[in-house]
């Protein structure tokens, strides 16, 4: 029996590799700094993208929440870099707090002042989080909508918390560090190349490392659990530890998304939190292909650049594009753009429908 | 000495009594064959053996142990398999990556991202694929295998466990008559290994492996014994007089 080549593992690796060169070497092509910020964005969204990809497409649980990660990850760092700008003796109060009839600083902003701790939070809160709040939803037995619908619920909560705490996180207006973030004593300029392979490494090493842990049987189980969560638990598997584990893993990385977005923007509001961002997320991973890590990357990516160039006559009309292209994608291609790569390399290495070289 | 042993067992969905006082036990190795009417509540009863569902009131135990409350997990811990009535595979898994995630030696989502752990339990992997008669159809993705094929790979996962008691919920439910016959096959090798509890409506099946066969009626056991006691006693005939009857 003659298999896909797009089942071949090295094949993929090949890939992956390549495509990561590629971003890498973005910067040696573009040396416009807004163009090079511009791709510094979509490869964060890629890595939402890649977080989507492992809870849903591996997982089966379609998580409208990550934006919580996402917000909770970019407040986290928005308040890190207003603290390194702030100054303990003669300014030790972030402006907007003072407009906000605040006399001291906050209890919850005190950790701020140190970058590694603030770091540690940015990361680390919305990971708890995850775990939390999947253990709560899992052991419970929540699935298929009804995921979705308590991670929406959940962050419409979180976005009118950040949205109504005023004198804590400035409210609609959002935080804007007026410097960039400064660390080992060096300052990540927004539009400078180091920033952009910042962003680039994360990416890589997320994905990689995501991807090998799929490749262990967790990987394997994980999706059992997708197919048939009955059955995986009558074969003996706690099936809530691991939908847990999986889902505080794409919190984890959806958090750092947050933290290199507002390092790129040099500022974090409440769309950080909004619906509609966190359902772009599950459209990007759809129309790329859900249970591809690199298409969810390529879904992201080719998404926003369309997006970019769309210009300005098309903004109204982009959203109802984007809508007919993820609709038409659920219809016909379940596996998004891969699903039609997997199907025309399938093709072209002759092998019969229905079989996979798995290895 | 009794493995299986279900007492005074009821269950209830809103003041109706599905399983209503069913006293069941089955000794180890033996195959029993478990009979009755649609509706009669034979797959309550696994259900509530395997933890799916919770009992109303009486005690089930398994191996001396009351097993009664446990998880459904712990109870597959302890060594009962289940083959559900609806066929459940994993449809999107080729049929090598389902028998792998059956043969489920560790548990913890931790243990098994470890990319060097050995794959053990190789020769029983083989025997099971080879009894199960898939192994030639280890790179098909599961949800294109044939309905007959579609129970063979369970009843193999099943297998892969290797439980000491085996709960098969019409395992032929299909079937043509020579995958039918071959499914028997599985089972006469399978007898004396393990224990075996099957569910059936094919009492060409019934007939062709079962040693004692207990018949359910109305959430109750209506009568036990072998072929030829069922197949003369007078409620057994009532029961299925009007329907197909036994045949
Ligand atoms: N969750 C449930 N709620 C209410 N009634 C149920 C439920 N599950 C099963 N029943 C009823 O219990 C009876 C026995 O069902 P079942 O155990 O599936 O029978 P069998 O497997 O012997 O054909 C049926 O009448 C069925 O309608
Ligand atoms: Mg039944």
């Amino acid at each position: 029996m003659n298999g896909n080549l797009y089942h071949n593992r090295t094949a993929q690796w090949i890939i992956y590799i390549v495509i990561f060169a590629l971003l890498a070497l973005v910067p040696f092509v573009f040396d416009n700094p807004f163009t090079l910020n511009q791709y510094a964005r979509y490869i964060i969204f890629s890595l939402t993208a890649v977080s989507v990809s492992l809870v849903w497409g591996y997982g089966g649980i379609l998580s409208l929440g990550q934006g919580i990660a996402f917000g909770m990850g970019a407040y986290g760092m928005g308040a890190t870099m207003q603290m390194q700008f702030q100054d303990p003796e003669s300014d030790p109060i972030p402006s907007f707090m003072l407009t906000n009839e605040l006399e001291t600083l906050p209890t919850v902003w005190e950790p701020f002042w140190s970058t590694p701790i603030g770091l540690t939070l940015a990361l680390g809160i919305p990971t708890l989080f995850f775990l939390f709040f999947g253990y709560m939803m899992f052991q419970a037995r929540v699935a298929g909508v009804f995921v979705a619908i308590m991670t929406l619920a959940m962050l419409a909560a979180w976005y009118s918390v950040v949205y109504d705490m005023q004198p804590f996180t400035a409210g609609f207006n959002g935080i804007s560090p007026p410097l960039p973030f400064e660390i080992f004593e060096t300052s990540v300029d927004p539009y400078s190349s180091l920033a952009y392979w910042i962003c680039v490494a994360a990416l890589i090493i997320l994905t990689l490392s995501t991807k090998f842990i799929l490749h262990t049987k967790f990987g394997l189980i994980v999706q059992a659990m997708r197919d048939d969560p009955e059955r995986a638990r009558f074969l003996g598997y706690n099936v809530a530890y691991y939908q847990t584990v999986l889902f505080t893993m794409s919190g984890f990385i959806a958090a750092i998304a947050g933290i290199l977005w507002v390092m790129i923007t040099q500022y974090v509001s409440p769309t950080s939190m909004e619906i509609m961002l966190s359902i772009s997320m599950v459209i990007w991973a759809a129309v790329g292909g859900r249970t591809s890590l690199l298409g969810a990357i390529i879904g992201a990516f080719l998404i926003n650049l369309g997006q970019s160039y769309a210009g300005d006559e098309f903004r109204a009309t982009w959203l109802i594009i984007l809508g007919v292209v993820f609709i038409a994608v659920v219809l016909f291609l379940p596996k998004g753009l891969t699903g039609l790569f997997e199907i025309i390399i399938g093709k072209l290495s002759g092998s019969n429908n229905g079989a996979r070289q798995s290895g | 000495m009794a493995i299986l042993e279900l007492n005074n067992v009821v269950k209830t969905y809103n003041d109706y009594s599905v399983v209503n006082g069913f006293n069941f036990s089955v000794n180890e190795g033996e195959l029993r064959c478990l009979i009755g009417p649609n509706g009669a509540g034979k797959t309550t009863s696994i259900d509530l053996i395997t933890g799916r569902q919770k009992l109303t009131s009486g005690t089930v135990h398994f191996d001396g142990k009351n097993i009664t409350k446990l998880l459904e997990r712990q109870i597959v811990g302890l060594g009962i398999g289940r083959k559900f009535q609806v066929p459940a595979v994993f449809k999107e898994l080729t049929v090598r990556e389902n028998f792998e995630v059956a043969l489920s030696e560790k548990r913890g989502p931790f243990q098994n991202m470890n990319p060097f752990s050995k794959k053990r339990g190789r020769k029983h992997f083989n025997r099971i694929i080879e009894l199960a008669g898939l192994g030639s159809r280890l790179d098909s993705i599961a949800g294109y295998l044939s309905h007959g094929e579609t129970q063979w790979l369970e009843i193999g996962m099943v297998l892969m466990q290797k439980p000491r008691l085996l709960l098969m919920d019409e395992p032929t439910a299909g079937m043509t008559e020579q995958e039918t016959q071959k499914t028997s096959e599985i089972f006469k090798e399978l007898k004396g290994d393990h224990t075996l509890v099957v569910v059936e409506h094919d009492m060409s099946f019934v007939r062709s492996i079962a040693d004692v066969i207990s018949v359910m009626h109305q959430g109750k056991m209506l009568a036990e014994g072998s072929l030829s006691e069922i197949e003369q006693h007078p409620k057994v005939k009532e029961v299925y007089l009007g329907t197909e009857g036994i045949n």
